[in-house]
């Protein structure tokens, strides 16, 4: 007997750990939020491109789009357009969506339309980039004022990183004048860049332009130009104008190189302007909408890698064994008298349906309608099944006619009766019944009553949203719970009901 | 809420044993579901019964099929009183007692007068399972109908009194003396209004008692006292119920018996999960008695005895007898 409450503490203890490990690392590690109301931001971007068509000509349109193979997921993506012909092509990192149409003409507009979050988790690629280059054709004055500037930068640097902070730093001096020499009168980013590029090529220093949009809601924006550099380990971004070095969180990458965002073959004046707002959504939500080819690698072999339908069901599933719990509890701990021991667990599932006071309703309408023909029934001293077979189709008759009734007059609640389980209230019928006949009538209605008031319970813990979310999530508290459930198959002490029953030792 | 964890204590200080106890420390400890078939069929109760000596009622007849039931007849025989039962019946149902026939006719304990036909309808719904647990096919008994001794017409209103000893490894734990009353209708059983009396295991002296979870001294029907009244033959009855260990095999049951004028006492079934009831009859707690049985077994296993009924029987009347002798003499 010791050896079996050691195996069995043994065995409740490597249950509960386990459970609470696996929730642990998955709370911890993996980083699933706890509770359904922690959410992540969504962004909604819409680039509307504009553009006058050329009558009598056909119309191309080139937009650059975000690539997408950062640190950002797309959930959504749309091209809206009418009579255009769309098609999307990837070159050298960047996407680029091509509308066509044969004939357009007058103002034109489409929309570019993405919606993105943060990407969950997922092994980044690991980066590849040139580390070396050409210099740029450079002749005469520029020459000398580009050496003369990367004179005293390489002496201030040590490597490529600082190389490319220095030289950034000296081409935003406008006051030398080698600097205004290069740039030759214009001090837009562009040309920064242009120069900047320069003076890199000359000392073999790769240089890539990219063009970001700021996730920042209600703003007017344009495409901010950046520039990256990559030093043989990963991609080093630096802002031209300021010299910061690094891309701020916010800020979305949406193409490469030296191109415009936008080219249009017939049509004329093309501007793009972008609009993006966001909204909060719950973060495992999230998760399910991404495709299932991202890299949600975590949820891949939990419950939300099952198909949306079968998800459902299993949200309903996994909380049975929480309703088992609940009888469990009432008649061990409380010592609830209720009709069968699963029965409480079905009805609270019917009650799902029904919901709570039309359930009760409907349930008590149906078992005392069922008794009265059981107690007509038994003087015809019939044999069990044909006996349960009459109160089964009786119970299918009676549903049908409530159906029937509750539709007639208005009461569409009344049509969910159809989904209570026939063949539990059958059962239940039966069981009231005989509990009945061998032990009175205060005992049975004792019996349906617990039921009910189980059935009530397991069914209003079954719904709490935070639960289903919780246990759906995290199934490994099952393993807790099953631990809960062996010790309780050892407990000896007494029931709720008991301190009552026995009240008469305590008289004296 | 501190009302109740006070009256927990008090109760586990009186040793009072719950429903999760008696099944996890005994129920499942000591009975084997495999033996259970031995106490849930009567016919097989009775079998075994037979052949370990242990006296039950007179068996006359078993019926097992439609075929059967032709044979009534002969296995009533010359027998004018007897009682047909379902082998596997629960909560007193479907039992049927002759208590005298006249020509072709037959009369039942209530008076009702019944043919030969109606009582063959009856056995036909026997074996179709219609009382049965579970709605089995099941097997009719017919068999000796008990006349209780007249000791008990004082304290009982109507049917057969019978008398229960919870038994523990062949120990005698508890008894208590099972009194029908006009709420119960004529059954002998605690949830359905039978009085329970408590007797002490050494004298068979009985003592106060519980109805429908109540202490009572008085029968409500009767209005006569229940305690104190000597119950003949006591011995007798701990050494049957003491026996019934070897006869079934279970470690933890319940043991129903009567006391038949002419036969004295004899065993009627066997409950492998007995009531908890008979703690508030005895006003006495089961489990310091079923820890001081346990006690003793380990004790005399580490010696390597295995005790006959007799001495158990002396045991359990030593170490649990004499509880309340004041009320007892009075």
């Amino acid at each position: 007997m010791r050896s079996l409450n050691l195996h069995l503490k043994a065995l409740i203890g490597v249950l509960v750990i386990l459970g609470l490990l696996i929730t642990a690392y998955q709370i911890f590690v993996l980083g699933i939020p706890v509770t359904e109301d922690e959410t992540d931001d969504l962004w909604n971007i819409d680039a509307k491109v504009e553009f006058q068509a050329s009558p009598n000509s056909p119309v191309k349109v080139q937009l650059f789009v975000p690539p997408l193979t950062q640190d950002y997921v797309s959930l959504n993506e749309s091209f809206v357009s009418r009579n255009y012909g769309v098609s999307i092509n990837r070159a050298d990192g960047n996407r680029r969506v091509t509308w066509s149409a044969r004939r357009a003409s007058g103002n034109q507009t489409l929309y570019y339309r993405l919606v993105l979050t943060k990407r969950y988790s997922g092994e980044q690629p690991k980066p590849k980039g040139p580390i070396f280059r050409d210099s740029l054709p450079v002749e005469g004055p520029e020459k000398i004022a580009a050496e003369a500037l990367l004179a005293p930068i390489r002496q201030h640097s040590a490597d490529v990183e600082t190389f490319i902070t220095e030289t950034i730093k000296r081409v935003n001096n406008t006051s030398d004048d080698n600097v205004k020499l290069l740039l030759g009168g214009d001090t837009s980013v562009a040309n920064k860049a242009k120069a900047i590029e320069l003076l890199l090529s000359i000392a073999h220093v790769p240089m890539e332009r990219l063009h970001t949009i700021r996730l920042i809601a209600d703003v007017q924006q344009s495409p901010e130009l950046w520039v990256r550099s990559f030093n043989g380990e990963k991609w080093l971004y630096f802002n031209p104008e300021t010299g910061e070095q690094g891309l701020p969180a916010d800020r979305l990458i949406w193409w490469f190189g030296d191109e415009p965002l936008i080219s249009v073959d017939g049509g004329r004046r093309a501007q793009v302007s972008f609009n993006l707002n966001s909204s909060e959504i719950n973060a495992i939500h999230l998760a399910k909408l991404t495709d299932e080819s991202t890299e949600a690698g975590f949820l891949e072999y939990s419950l939300y890698g099952l198909p949306l339908q079968t998800q459902q069901t299993f949200q309903i599933m996994i909380m049975i064994p929480l309703g088992v719990l609940v009888i469990l509890i009432l008649r061990n701990l409380i010592g609830l008298q209720t009709l069968g021991t699963f029965t409480p667990v079905l009805i609270a599932l019917a009650f799902r349906e029904t919901g709570l006071q039309w359930g009760i309703a409907l349930f008590t309408v149906i078992t005392a309608l069922g008794l009265s023909l059981r107690s007509y029934l038994e003087h015809l001293k019939l044999q069990m099944l044909p006996r349960l077979s009459v109160v089964l189709t009786f119970v299918v008759v009676t549903i049908a006619a409530i159906s029937l009734l509750s539709h007639k007059l208005g009461f569409d609640s009344g049509l969910s009766v159809a989904l209570f389980p026939m063949v539990i209230l059958t059962m239940s019928i039966e069981r009231l019944s005989i509990t009945w006949e061998e032990r009175g009538a205060a005992h049975a209605m004792k019996a349906a009553v617990g039921t009910l008031f189980a059935a009530s319970l397991a069914y209003l813990l079954m719904k709490v949203p935070e639960l289903v979310y919780f246990v759906f999530t995290f199934p490994a508290v099952l393993l807790v719970l099953v631990g809960f459930m062996l010790a309780m198959g050892r407990y000896r002490g007494y029931r709720l009901t008991e301190l009552f029953r026995f009240k008469a030792f305590l008289k004296d | 809420m501190f009302g109740l964890i006070k009256r927990w204590k008090a109760l586990e200080a009186k040793g009072i044993m719950g429903i999760n106890r008696r099944n996890a420390d005994y129920v499942l400890k000591y009975n084997e579901r495999r033996l259970y078939p031995i106490v849930d069929d009567k016919i097989l109760t009775k079998q075994r019964a037979i052949q370990a000596g242990i006296n039950v009622p007179e068996m006359y007849g078993i019926i097992e099929t439609e075929k059967d039931i032709e044979k009534l007849s002969s296995i009533i025989g010359e027998h004018s009183d007897f009682v047909i039962k379902p082998a596997q019946g629960a909560g007193g149902d479907g039992i049927l007692v002759i208590a005298d026939r006249f020509e072709d006719r037959y009369k039942t304990v209530s008076g009702r007068i019944i043919s030969h036909e109606e009582i063959e309808h009856q056995i036909s719904n026997i074996l179709t399972g219609l009382y049965s647990l579970g709605g089995h096919r099941d097997r009719a008994l017919i068999e000796y109908r008990v006349t209780p001794d007249p000791i008990f017409k004082s304290i009982s209103y109507e049917g057969v009194p019978d008398i229960r000893i919870i038994v523990l490894k062949g120990y005698p734990v508890m008894g208590m003396l099972r009194l029908p009353t006009r709420q119960s209708n004529g059954k002998a059983n605690l949830h359905q209004g039978a009085i329970g009396v408590g007797v002490d295991l050494a004298t068979g002296v009985t003592l106060k008692g519980t109805w429908l979870n109540a202490k009572i001294s008085k029968h409500p029907d009767t209005g006569n006292a229940v305690d104190g009244v000597q119950l003949p033959n006591w011995d007798g009855f701990m050494k049957l119920a003491a026996g019934c260990y070897e006869l079934c095999g279970l470690g933890y049951i319940g043991v129903d018996m009567v006391l038949d004028q002419e036969k004295g006492p004899l065993i009627l079934e066997l409950n492998a999960r007995p009531g908890l009831n008979i703690q508030i009859a005895n006003d006495c707690g089961l489990t310091k008695r079923t820890h001081a049985i346990e006690a003793r077994l380990a004790e005399l296993e580490a010696k390597g005895i295995q005790e006959n009924v007799e001495e158990r029987v002396k045991f359990s009347q030593e170490t649990f007898g004499h509880v309340h002798p004041a009320k007892a003499e009075a």
